[in-house]
């Protein structure tokens, strides 16, 4: 939008810390929310399965590296931009300030420890989930399942990648059906809407909206972790392509349809992230000072798109003839998994509630399961910011009587 | 005794940056040889790192409770979090949370937490500023950690 184009050193700086805060994100969801579920079990007590749990059950040393790597990747991110949380580095052009070798050198052994934490992780989910034939078949199993388009970026190769590169949209049969450049987003997204809901419900436009269903002709899709492995031809590092071959292996080739694998594809980008993170800092020209390039143009136009660590998210912004904000478009990860997330919530409690059957609070946990996979960030896709995940769930009998209800935060 | 004063909150979000705006006060009313006053928007497990190393912490965050006057100062001790300890936001987890996996792991963190809570009117609306009644808190909360850390230092 400001007709400029960032010095290379300042794209590098850019993905650098793009890398460091997907390793943060993803360690946090795996760690703390995700690995209770299997770890400590999906109907154990709430008040044991939490990372309090987890570290009860693998020890004490498993925290520690957990604490210690999230806290590298954080120090990566505040160095670069500033602070951490709402980081101030990235400007029309470029970035605010360059590092330095000293800095370099930092980022280089906190980013070896990172790839080796991140062998850790896929180590851990084999012995502690794939070894488990429960776990295993949970995950493999028809409840946690859903046929649907994905879309993610991918660079000219074809491999995952966060930073920048086409838009790729493979069917439930992994054939690729479009590819596209993110300026022409608004040819292959459109947006439903619900009246009971004031969230929206992106869909392929070619495709079409039939509601939420399954299936090569609805045009639901889904974004995030998996859905980024499932459109892409493999990974632009080795471990992490060693670990996604293994992943398609064991579950029987693209694409993975199974809702519980975009937890084992998130352990797989950390693996990414980490190596992606390492050959930046090594990167000969990562030093450069010359991080910006001055914009001259008034603004008027520009879209923007990455995959966040929750999806693919997009960024549309227009001006007047002042350069000054007029419209907004912004559609984020989680809204592009709304359809997707509500119709496997449903599939779970159809499938585990049974007539007759007393629901459980851990039944309760294994509905959860299936919306927690996709990492949601509901105040980003919704704006609002309740600060904690109300839930409920809402027996009927066939007279549409209540027979249980069970919720947790709800006001 | 190394001390951190923590303010805590989004700046951004109205009310929600009170705590923020306590800690901006407070820097030059205290001995920076002293005290460590702080500002950050970061949360749960992200605070283990910062809180390390200090012998003693006072928070300051913005609450809500039912039926609280927005306004009103709670001085809270970290035992006072416990009934929410299980309840993680969808991103990490709660600072009780985050405060009892830190001491199990053996973590350097402070002996002594007090929290202030400032009741909140919104914690919703993009503002720079807080709301009438939350600023009017202000100096009375600064007020009320400049004691508490005479009362500390003293003990």
């Amino acid at each position: 939008m400001y007709h400029v184009d960032p010095p290379p050193v300042a794209k590098k700086l850019r993905e650098l810390f793009y890398c460091a805060h997907m390793l943060h994100s993803h360690i946090a969801h795996f760690y703390a929310l995700a690995a209770p579920d299997f770890v400590v079990g999906p109907t154990a007590d709430p008040a044991k399965r939490n990372i309090l749990g987890l570290i009860d059950k693998v020890g004490l040393a498993v925290g520690g590296e957990v604490i210690k790597h999230r806290a590298y990747a954080q120090d990566i991110q505040a160095v670069i931009g500033g602070k951490a949380t709402h980081p101030v580095c990235g400007l029309p052009g470029g970035m605010s300030k360059a590092i330095t070798e000293e800095e370099r050198q930092d980022f280089e052994e906190k980013a070896k420890s990172l790839v080796e934490f991140s062998k850790f992780g896929l180590k851990l989910f084999d012995d502690l989930v794939l070894a488990n034939k429960e776990y295993l078949d949970l995950i493999t199993g028809d409840i946690y399942t859903m046929k649907s388009y994905y879309m993610g970026m991918v660079d000219a190769n074809n491999k995952v990648n966060f930073y920048e590169g086409d838009i790729r949209v493979v069917d439930s049969d992994g054939k690729e059906t479009a590819k596209f450049k993110p300026d022409d987003y608004l040819e292959y997204i459109a947006e439903h809407t619900e009246p009971w809901s004031y969230l929206k419900f992106p869909f392929l436009k070619k495709v079409g909206w039939k509601g939420l269903v399954e299936g090569k002709d609805s045009g639901v899709y889904r974004v995030n972790s998996l859905a980024r492995l499932n459109v892409a031809d493999g990974m632009a590092t080795p471990l992490a392509q060693a670990e996604h071959d293994r992943m398609y292996e064991t579950l029987g080739g693209k694409p993975v349809h199974a809702t519980l694998a975009f937890h084992w594809a998130r352990l797989i980008e950390i693996v990414y992230a980490a190596e992606r993170l390492l050959e930046l800092c090594q990167d000969k020209e990562i030093t450069d000072p010359n991080v910006r390039t001055i914009p001259t143009a008034t603004p008027d136009e520009g879209i923007g798109v990455i995959e966040a660590p929750r999806g693919t998210l997009i960024h549309h912004y227009q001006t007047d003839e002042n350069g000054i904000v007029t419209k907004v478009n912004l559609i984020v990860a989680t809204a592009q998994n709304n359809p997707a997330m509500n119709m496997s919530v449903k599939k779970a409690a159809q499938g585990l509630i049974k007539k007759g059957q007393e629901a459980t609070e851990g039944l309760l946990n294994m509905v959860e399961m299936a919306f927690r996979a996709y990492d949601p960030c509901m105040a980003c896709a919704t704006h609002t910011l309740p600060g904690q995940m109300p839930l409920e769930v809402v027996i009927y009998n066939s007279k549409g009587e209540v027979v249980q209800r069970l919720s947790r935060n709800v006001c | 005794m190394k001390t951190l004063v923590l303010g805590l909150g989004n700046p951004i979000l109205s009310d929600d940056g009170v705590g923020i705006r306590v800690a901006e006060e407070l820097e030059g009313k205290v001995d920076p040889q002293e005290v460590t006053v702080m500002e950050t928007s970061m949360a749960g497990l992200d605070l283990l790192n910062i809180l390390a190393d200090y012998d003693r912490a006072i928070i300051i965050d913005a609450i809500q409770t039912v039926g609280g006057q927005a306004g009103d100062i709670y001085q809270l001790e970290p035992g006072a979090l416990d009934s929410t300890q299980h309840a993680a936001s969808p991103h990490d987890v709660n600072f009780a949370t985050a405060l009892e996996l830190g001491r199990r792991l053996g973590l350097p963190l402070p002996q002594k937490i007090v929290i202030f809570a400032i009741e909140v009117a919104d914690a919703s609306t993009f503002s720079e500023k807080c709301t009438p009644e939350v600023r009017g808190a202000i100096p009375g909360c600064v007020e009320m950690i400049i004691q508490e850390l005479d009362g500390g230092n003293a003990a």
